[in-house]
């Protein structure tokens, strides 16, 4: 099946079964590795992109959901890598091993687009489905308390 | 293993490490083609265009071992840190821990084994470009001082640049003892650097062993037979024939892998590809591995591993003291669950083997590949990429053996993927133990005499097998073997248990379950006494360093104020893997709903080179914990893993993650002491303590979901 979609930004076009995850056309079609696969049960959260701006598990989007739709995945999310959200993350030295990262970034900007300042509940209930083994919870928090403060200042400024 | 004397250690040069692993810089790109490397030593390259590639033996799993290490040699080469570039070592002998001479990344060793080695070796390759610039001036070596990527020779204000000086410095002799930097003029260690690799996570370029490819390569999904001991009797490959991309159906060890140009094809293929498998005894379940546990425990079956003073046993104890108390304390099975699913890429080309993956056992790999595929040990080439977190379980090399195997059977280069059901039901996890201990007691309830009964499954067995014997595995051991606690008379008896259960290394190891234990039973010797937890510890504990690290925490977590209406608080301290380490956790527990407020953790490793990276540690670790503490289990039932994904093997969520603060006491560079492992240790009785101080209950077997808590 042909479909059609738009990728970070670029009209993109790949032909696939349509069941096929979104995670593998990324991964494998597209040869973006950003997004990881981790459980493929849309349990942990290491395969996060956007749709349409929503943060996503790509492990169980089929590719026919995709068709004229828009998908930002890490690579796209700022190409220089400066989104407020990586600085944060680099300010905060959050990551250890960093696989669950590129997911865990992801779901933070979208996070961040819908609530410019969320309180700790916010985040919590935004960022729960996100797993990380090495145990960054607290730095993450700290990562997404401070881009909303920069991204804030920037937009009063 | 071939032992290699120390002292000629650094001497060694090995041209093995130019290719032998994934080069990493700050900003890709940088390095000029007409450039020529010239080597130092093993752990040294210089470029003409000033380029400084470091060696890092150690993978990097997220500790922090690739930041550093080389900033360890940076620091004694006199180097500006921004034009480093960072390589894997290759497997060769210049690599190996020095402690246990053999190459791996695991026991919390990689700076505790490096730091001198790397220190020397960097000091060496900066004399020999001090020695270098001397001859070109012909000035005294004295005069001429390395720093930030020149050679200056300040008398005359002449300075020449390392790429100017690399080839003849690259011919001289290491020299015999350089001289070390002092510790006072130190401007990478002790300070926290940004984490070498961190720009490449955030931005989704990091290539861990999923990310890795090479041209021509195929892809092979793996299916075990999920009874332990069973094996792969036929499988039909017609039931499969003509799905895309479908290569092959190849055999491996205890399992089947389907070959297919893409990996959603081949694991598309392998679910439907008709698979048989023998039918072995099924009896194993997690109740009859406790019937095993408990037949152990009371049985006569004791190997004892630590005599000290009258060092009475459980029968002597209760002849001896009139006033005695005896416990038990069980830790459960876990699964490791690497965030990056088990996966590994090798190319077999018929007298040789590449191999690229995540891996912490480079050496264990090339043994085991060329072993099983009857080649020559240095045909084997291992090269590791980033690794998605590590925890011990790839210290083993039986994913590199299958991606060998198969890309052998299809002549192409081939990357191995298991699913997280492969990886969970297929683990080699971490054993659970059951151990009693006994106390004798003065009238004040003091300990005079402890023994410690400890049943537990092998940990070395599969990675380092030689220090296993018939009824004794060292690391099980960890943690009862030396005590801070004042204890009079010390006596541990063993139980290596034979389970068909594989079992290994996991973050941890023995510390884990054997500090549960203990500082579990001396929190129960402290309320017995009717002695604040705190102060109980502190008048048994010998030593200075101890007991400042105590003092430390209860004055950070402010023991001595009493906590809020509803908040408790729960205290441990130990030593593990060289570091002192104590948690206070406070806590309210309602209905059985449990809200941590508040982590307060001390540790003294030495000297923390780099303390963020410490702390980062320390407070996952606390996570790791928590995880262990409340939620995560392997349960076997009909002969296999109960636990197959996420959903029912459950680790920490953000939501259920309190803040940690974390404080590091440099007490000195002597012994250093690892922070990879060290984390959750103390936190886990800390938290059954506090649990105690909660609800008057004691919690003694793991995880505290069975007894129907869970973290708010």
């Amino acid at each position: 099946m042909r479909i059609d979609f738009e990728l970070n930004g670029t009209p993109a076009s790949i032909d696939c079964e349509p069941e096929k995850p979104l995670l593998w056309v990324l991964r494998e079609d597209l040869g973006l590795t950003g997004a990881k696969y981790g459980c493929g049960i849309a349990q942990c959260g290491c395969c996060t992109v956007h749709l349409e701006g929503d943060a996503v598990r790509s492990c169980v989007t089929p590719a026919q959901r995709i068709k004229g739709k828009r998908v930002t995945t890490i690579e796209g999310l700022s190409p220089d890598g400066i989104h407020p959200v990586q600085r944060a993350w680099l300010a905060e030295q959050v990551a250890q091993c960093g696989y669950c990262q590129p997911g865990q970034i992801m779901a933070a900007a979208c996070l961040l687009a819908q609530k410019p300042k969320p309180t700790d509940k916010d985040i919590a209930d935004a960022m729960t489905g996100n797993l990380c083994r090495c145990g960054t919870y607290q730095r993450i928090r700290r990562a997404i308390h401070r881009a909303a403060d920069q991204t804030n200042e920037r937009s009063r400024a | 293993m071939k032992t290699q004397p120390q002292t000629r250690r650094w001497f060694l040069k090995t041209s093995a490490a130019i290719g032998g692993g994934l080069l990493l810089s700050h900003e890709p790109g940088a390095a000029q083609p007409t450039s020529q490397d010239f080597e130092l030593n093993a752990w040294l390259r210089i470029g003409t265009d000033d380029s400084i590639t470091l060696i890092s033996s150690q993978s990097e799993m997220g500790q922090g071992a690739m930041t550093t290490l080389p900033a360890i040699l940076a620091e004694e080469l006199g180097t500006d840190w921004s034009r480093v570039r960072i390589e894997f070592s290759p497997v060769a002998d210049a690599y190996r821990n020095p402690r246990i001479n053999w190459q791996f990344t695991g026991n919390s060793e990689s700076t505790t084994g490096f730091f001198e080695l790397l220190r020397m070796m960097g000091a060496s390759g900066r004399t020999m470009l001090e020695q270098a610039a001397a001859e070109r001036w012909g000035v005294a070596l004295a005069e001429c001082k390395a720093d930030v990527g020149y050679v200056i020779h300040a008398p005359t204000s002449r300075s020449l640049r390392f790429g100017e000086l690399a080839e003849a410095a690259s011919r001289l002799k290491a020299p015999e003892k350089p001289t070390l930097r002092d510790p006072s003029q130190w401007r990478l260690l002790g300070k926290s650097l940004p984490r070498f690799e961190m720009k490449d996570k955030i931005r989704g370029k990091a290539i861990f062993g999923m990310d890795f490819a090479i041209p021509g390569m195929v892809y092979a999904a793996v299916r075990h037979a999920p009874v332990f001991g069973a094996k792969v009797t036929a499988w039909d490959k017609a039931s499969i024939s003509g799905l895309p991309g479908v290569i092959e159906v190849v055999g491996v060890p205890n399992g089947v892998a389907v070959v297919a140009e893409q990996y959603w094809q081949a694991s598309q293929a392998l679910r439907k590809l008709t698979v048989r498998f023998d039918q072995p005894d099924q009896s194993l379940s997690s109740e009859a591995l406790l019937q095993d546990y408990r037949a152990a425990l009371s049985g006569d079956k004791w190997k004892a591993v630590l005599s000290e003073g009258k060092a009475l046993d459980e029968k002597g104890i209760q002849q001896a003291s009139e006033n005695t108390f005896s416990q038990e304390y069980e830790s459960q099975f876990l699964a490791h669950a690497t965030m990056e699913p088990m996966n590994c890429t090798a190319h077999f080309t018929g007298d040789a083997c590449e191999v690229w993956g995540p891996l912490q056992g480079p050496e264990l790999t090339r043994l085991v590949i060329a072993g099983a595929l009857q080649i020559q040990p240095q045909k084997v080439t291992v090269n590791r990429t980033l690794l998605g977190g590590g925890f011990g379980r790839r210290l083993l090399a039986d994913l590199p053996l299958e991606a060998a195997l198969v890309s052998k059977a299809v002549g192409r280069p081939v990357k191995v993927i298991w699913t997280r059901e492969e990886d969970v039901t297929q683990d080699v996890y971490r054993p659970a133990t059951l151990q009693r201990i006994t106390a004798a007691l003065d009238s004040e309830g003091v300990p005079t005499a402890i023994a410690h009964k400890l049943v537990s499954p092998t940990i070395l067995q599969f990675v380092y097998g030689s220090a296993v014997t018939e009824d004794n595995d060292p690391s099980c051991l960890e943690g009862l073997l030396e005590t801070h606690y004042r204890l009079p008379s010390q006596r541990v008896d063993f139980h290596l248990l034979k389970t068909k259960v594989p079992t290994s290394v996991l973050r941890t190891t023995g510390y884990g379950p054997n500090i549960f234990a203990m500082e579990s039973f001396i929190d129960e010797l402290a309320h017995k006494a009717g002695k604040d937890p705190y102060e109980y510890r502190r008048k048994l504990l010998r030593d200075d360093r101890a007991i400042r690290v105590l003092d430390s925490v209860a004055d950070r977590a402010n023991w001595k104020r009493r906590p809020p209406r509803g908040v408790f608080r729960g205290l441990a301290f130990t030593e593990a893997f060289r570091t002192h380490i104590a948690h206070v956790v406070e806590l309210s527990a309602v209905s059985g709903i449990v809200k941590i407020h508040r982590i307060t953790c001390v540790i003294d490793c030495g000297m923390a080179l780099d303390p963020d990276i410490c702390r980062n540690s320390i407070e996952g670790g606390a996570m790791w914990g928590l995880g262990c503490a409340f939620k995560s289990a392997i349960h076997f039932s009909d002969g296999r893993t109960v636990e197959s994904n996420f959903h029912d093997y459950k680790i920490l969520t953000l939501e259920e993650a309190p803040p940690v603060d974390v404080h590091i006491v440099n007490s000195g560079i002597k012994e250093l002491g690892g922070t990879g492992e060290v984390g959750p240790v103390t936190l886990i009785p800390a938290v059954t303590n506090a649990l105690f101080a909660a609800t008057g209950t004691r919690y003694r077997s793991l995880p505290l979901s069975r007894y129907g808590l869970r973290l708010a």
